[in-house]
């Protein structure tokens, strides 16, 4: 990586609903540990302002990117890229058109157990993937008034659709709201059939708080993936030191976190001048299979989704 | 489950086995090991596998008629354990015959005579039981236990996963001919499918299914399911039956349980220890109860107190019929199948 560094403008300190706030809690952190960033407090069209990390309001999101990107600033955006496949399609476009790094923080695929199965995967360990079955299921916090499906689904999507490299091609879906007291979704079951005929079932949602899962904390996590000669699980709660005391059990890990090889990623990206991974194309199929999730679930049948349009991975 | 009755002055329940493979081994074990039944012959189309097994039992009587077993002197009951489209048939003979039914799953191939089959030995006043072996296994009844007792609240997301790889024999396996077995989902699917529908306590009322030829694409069945039930609750099931994994050595137990006020995991590498040797990495697993010798003792139940609550109920196995066929058709259509559709015309 060069050690070039990269001034940060921080935009919108917004989320899914009033309490969600990743610039400060996730962003901004991260950033400030990275070496190979610094925030700066300037304009948009501030020549010291390299990358704008964008957190404005879901509503606002897709346009604060668009301009940030047209003002010749690379972007870290935060998960949804955009609210409909179609908002985060004008992103996409706009992104190809200006040649700057669109990165959605789809930082789930960074984690340790997950960034090596990827490359074991498509390093044919397994042969050829043909099943994924994925589990992401938080405890605790604040349920997103958005629903669970926009807010968490991203990103066990992503890391399924970056495991395998294989697109949806069908939704069947189902929401349900079991452990919070409002209207919006806090389970998505989501059963994709892709490309080469590869089928995933993803399962999502928030429960309750658990003992020993800290709020907002993830209880499971896992994917298993079948191939034609062999089988890899990846439990996403390891690597993990286990600690048992007498008040709770917890667990601990050293070395960077997802957010901050995220930010690797964002760096890596903008000093090679390449596009990143995951790109904007790759939020527009997340997005698709979002839409079609909602209208599955609302039907009871499946969604076909349209092939016109290809995204880059 | 209530213990067996004291209504036991007539000795031993005199009990035939129909169908002399493999499964039939684990039944006669499981005979043998009763005090309360007692294996009264054996019943095989093949004359050489009838009396095999027979020697290997003992020197119990043998015989390639059916009708004839049934009528000999202190045969009570049968177990069958004959291919799948086989069930029907000679479930109607035993219920004709006034004996008690112990058929391994499923009950028949369809919904018709599955329910056909239950009103016969209504009729007969006599049990039947679909082997639903799975209900009666150390693992399933944890997780039942743990439901029953308030866990995680009320259930609302069952997964269960059954792994493996190629068990069958060759092309000309009648399990591999959709026409013989029902499908996969008939076969196999219905163990997972009962036992999720048993640990949710709610009713199913769709299937959305997929099907997988994994070992060849020539099979006409699916060897890897992965079926997807709703309930009337709300509650939602995902099941996975394989036996198109590989390696074939692989050996696959996974539940997970997710509950209003809990979660509840048996996981993959949960229910045995790990063996590492040259030839690859196993699992070794634990010491536990017979299910099948369970399951007897569940039907030897049922049998010696007809008003007792029923570990499996005859209901049980037409829903499990009528899941598996939901299943196959599901996969078919490539849209989910309500219960109601695939139980019209046979609800009263």
């Amino acid at each position: 990586m060069s050690d070039a560094t990269l001034g940060v403008l921080l935009l919108g300190f917004a989320g899914l609903g009033p309490d969600q706030d990743h610039q400060r809690a996730m962003y901004q952190p991260a950033f400030e540990a990275h070496p190979g960033f610094e925030i700066v407090d300037a304009a948009l069209d501030d020549p010291a302002v390299d990358v704008v990390s964008v957190c404005v309001e879901p509503e606002r999101r897709a346009d604060a990117v668009i301009a940030a990107l047209q003002a010749g600033k690379h972007v870290l955006v935060d998960k949804p890229l955009a609210l409909t496949a179609a908002d985060a399609a004008k992103v996409a476009t706009v992104a190809a058109e200006t040649g700057k790094v669109c990165l959605p923080a789809h930082h789930q695929r960074f984690h340790p157990m997950i960034a090596a199965a990827r490359g074991a995967v498509a390093g044919g360990k397994v042969g050829l993937p043909w099943n994924v079955q994925a589990d992401f299921l938080v405890a605790g916090g604040t349920p997103s008034p958005a629903g669970e499906l926009a807010n968490f689904a991203v990103y066990p999507l992503d890391v399924v659709l970056a495991l395998t490299g294989l697109r949806a091609r069908r939704v069947f879906a189902r929401l349900g709201t079991h452990w919070s007291d409002g209207d919006a979704d806090d389970f998505a079951l989501l059963l994709l059939t892709h490309e080469n005929g590869l089928t995933s079932t993803i399962s999502v949602g928030r429960t309750r708080s658990l003992a020993d899962t800290r709020p907002a904390g993830l209880a499971v996590h896992r994917y298993r993936v079948s191939g034609s000669h062999g089988v890899l699980d990846i439990d996403a709660s390891r690597p993990a030191v286990v600690l048992r005391r007498a008040e709770a059990s917890s667990q601990v890990w050293h070395g960077p976190g997802t957010v901050d090889r995220l930010l690797d990623e964002l760096h890596a990206a903008v000093t090679a001048g390449r596009p990143s991974s995951p790109s904007a194309a790759d939020a527009v199929h997340i997005a698709e299979i979002v839409d079609a999730a909602r209208a599955s679930a609302a039907s009871g049948h499946p969604v076909d989704l349209s092939t016109e349009k290809e995204g880059s991975r | 489950m209530a213990r067996h009755s004291v209504i036991d002055d007539t000795g031993p329940l005199g009990v035939v086995i129909v169908g002399a493979g493999f499964i039939a081994d684990h039944h006669g074990a499981a005979l043998r090991a009763s005090s309360r039944a007692r294996l009264a012959g054996i019943v095989d189309v093949d004359a050489g596998r009838a009396s095999a097994a027979a020697t290997a039992a003992g020197g119990v009587p043998w015989t390639t008629d059916l009708a004839e077993a049934l009528a000999r002197p202190g045969v009570d009951a049968a177990i069958v354990c004959t291919p799948n489209m086989t069930h029907e048939p000679i479930a109607q003979q035993i219920a004709a015959a006034g004996k008690h039914l112990l058929m391994e799953k499923p009950l028949t191939i369809t919904v018709p005579s599955a329910r056909a089959v239950v009103e016969a030995f209504d009729a007969a006043g006599t049990v039947v039981m679909a082997a639903h072996t799975h209900r009666f296994y150390d693992y399933a009844r944890a997780v039942d236990d743990a439901i029953a007792g308030g866990a995680v609240g009320r259930p609302v997301f069952a997964r269960l996963a059954l792994l493996g790889g190629w068990i069958w024999p060759d092309w000309r396996a009648w399990v591999l001919d959709p026409a013989k077995s029902g499908g996969h989902a008939l076969h196999n699917g219905v163990h997972l499918l009962d036992l999720v529908s048993w640990w949710l306590r709610d009713e199913p009322v769709s299937v959305y299914a997929r099907g997988r030829a994994q070992t060849a694409a020539e099979l006409r069945i699916y060897d890897y399911l992965e079926m997807h039930v709703e309930y009337a609750g709300g509650a939602d099931a995902v099941c996975e039956m394989s036996r198109g994994h590989r390696p074939s050595t692989l050996d696959r137990r996974d539940v997970l349980v997710a509950g209003t006020d809990g979660v509840l995991q048996l996981p993959a590498d949960g229910w045995g220890s790990t063996v590492v040797t040259e030839s690859g990495t196993s699992l070794l697993h634990p010491q536990a109860a017979n299910g099948f010798a369970v399951q007897l003792d569940a039907w030897l139940d049922a049998i010696a107190d007809r008003a007792a609550e029923r570990a499996m109920t005859p209901a049980d196995a037409v829903r499990a019929v009528a899941l598996g066929v939901a299943t196959e058709l599901s996969i078919e259509r490539g849209e989910p199948v309500t219960l109601d559709e695939v139980m019209e015309g046979v609800r009263s």
